[in-house]
């Protein structure tokens, strides 16, 4: 569930009071599979937040594009299983034309998401979950003074279930998210953030549908477009924003490598093509019998 | 910012236990799609990681739903193996689960042809 968010980071987070709980808490549970529903397994996305509750981490998301650049890290931790929390913290470093290069921590984020409906035969997942920036934890040269929730739903949906006539469109699986982001201060504008992605499973061509004898390593890339967009709900403040980011991910046994272009979807969302890349970790892998089961519940 | 990811980490590695994931599928013959000219003997499957045999499985049906496995089906290490029955010319499906040692479940299936 792990993706870049339009929120900033804090140095203010301490990554061992979450860490030590988090190691300390090794209560046997079934691990919880990140990605995996069906016959379909969905890499994680990193424009977008993807609807899977996971162990997972996201180690580091780098973001280049319209003269700033952003180096952000997520971690996202399954309290029982389908429920997780993600903390989010990120640096800043901008450097607008003719404006003076601003940089620091950003805001901290908190994430809870349950995952409400699962679908095997069909390869569908539903999703809900609310992000928390938090107002005034990060420097306040690049991060808000105010606090925003954003309820949001995320849905997975794979095509595996189309008919034999249309048996290449199988590997194809959508991602969605819609939220309604509320700052804290009245005075602020509310805005309505959704994106997705399309992606085309080799994996799930090559052992679903049919033997391409491709390589191992091929295999696992996931040829995919995110597209991530904001809109203002208030008329004149802005309009809608966003970014088209194409690009591939590798997903290993343990790792995922992934990177996208950034592409503008118009003359307001930025200028430039800039890029965005990411390692990420399955911790539920790594550590199936420890860190990457839930806290809770659960029998081994 | 550095201290504390490296002391996460260290929290993370000692605290781990030997690592084992998801078993994907690899390598199956026939494979997805095939279209034979001769009747396969078995269905095998190779998997990324070793599997549970009690909670691993796979399952071959002709076009009407009937079983073509000739005897059990074999499983060991990460790889499972089904011994088929003569096989008229047809459409077959197979339907595998896999759950690997750490107990992580994976699910596939795929269709094979004979031809006349």
């Amino acid at each position: 569930m792990i993706g870049i968010h339009q929120r900033w980071a804090t140095p203010r987070f301490s990554l061992p009071a979450l860490a030590l709980p988090c190691a300390a808490a090794f209560v046997p549970a079934p691990a919880a599979a990140h990605g995996v529903i069906g016959d379909r397994f969905f890499p994680a996305t990193i424009s977008t937040d993807d609807p899977f509750a996971a162990d997972e981490l996201a180690l580091p998301t780098i973001t280049s594009f319209d003269h700033e650049t952003d180096i952000d890290f997520d971690y996202s931790k399954s309290i029982v299983r389908g429920f997780a929390i993600e903390v989010g913290i990120g640096h800043v470093d901008a450097k607008p034309p003719g404006e003076p290069r601003e940089r620091g921590f950003g805001n901290l984020s908190i994430s809870p998401s349950l995952e409400v409906y699962r679908n095997t035969k069909h390869e569908f997942i539903f999703t809900t979950g609310i992000e928390l920036e938090v107002g005034g934890t990060g420097n306040r040269a690049v991060a808000e003074r105010t606090s925003t929730f954003t309820p949001t739903i995320k849905f997975g949906k794979g095509l595996g279930d189309l008919p034999d006539s249309m048996k290449y469109l199988r590997p194809l699986a959508v991602t969605g998210t819609v939220g309604y982001s509320i700052p804290t201060a009245g005075n602020e504008t509310k805005s309505i953030e959704w994106g997705g992605a399309i992606e085309y499973s080799l994996l799930y061509l090559q052992n679903n549908v049919r033997d391409q004898g491709f390589s191992n390593f091929v295999a696992h890339v996931t040829p995919v477009v995110e597209f991530s967009v904001s809109s203002r709900t208030r008329v004149g403040e802005g309009g809608t924003t966003g970014t088209i980011n194409p690009g591939l991910i590798w997903s290993g046994q343990y790792v995922q490598l992934a990177a996208e272009a950034v592409v503008p979807v118009n003359k307001e969302s930025g200028h430039g093509i800039g890029f965005i890349a990411q390692l990420h970790f399955y911790i539920d892998d790594i550590f199936p019998h420890s860190l990457g089961r839930p806290i809770f519940g659960g029998k081994k | 910012m550095r201290g504390p990811i490296v002391l996460a980490f260290l929290v993370i590695t000692f605290g781990g236990a030997p690592v084992s994931a998801h078993a994907f599928l690899q390598h199956a013959d026939p494979g997805a799609g095939a279209t034979l000219r001769a009747p396969p003997a078995r269905v095998a499957l190779s998997f990324s990681e070793k599997l549970e045999p009690v909670f691993s499985g796979v399952v071959v049906t002709d076009a009407f739903g009937h079983n073509v496995e000739a005897g059990t089906v074999m499983i060991g290490g990460n790889a499972m193996m089904a011994p088929l029955l003569p096989l008229p010319p047809g459409s077959y499906r197979v339907t595998w689960h896999a759950v690997s040692v750490d107990t992580h479940r994976t699910e596939g299936a795929y269709s094979f042809r004979v031809k006349p």
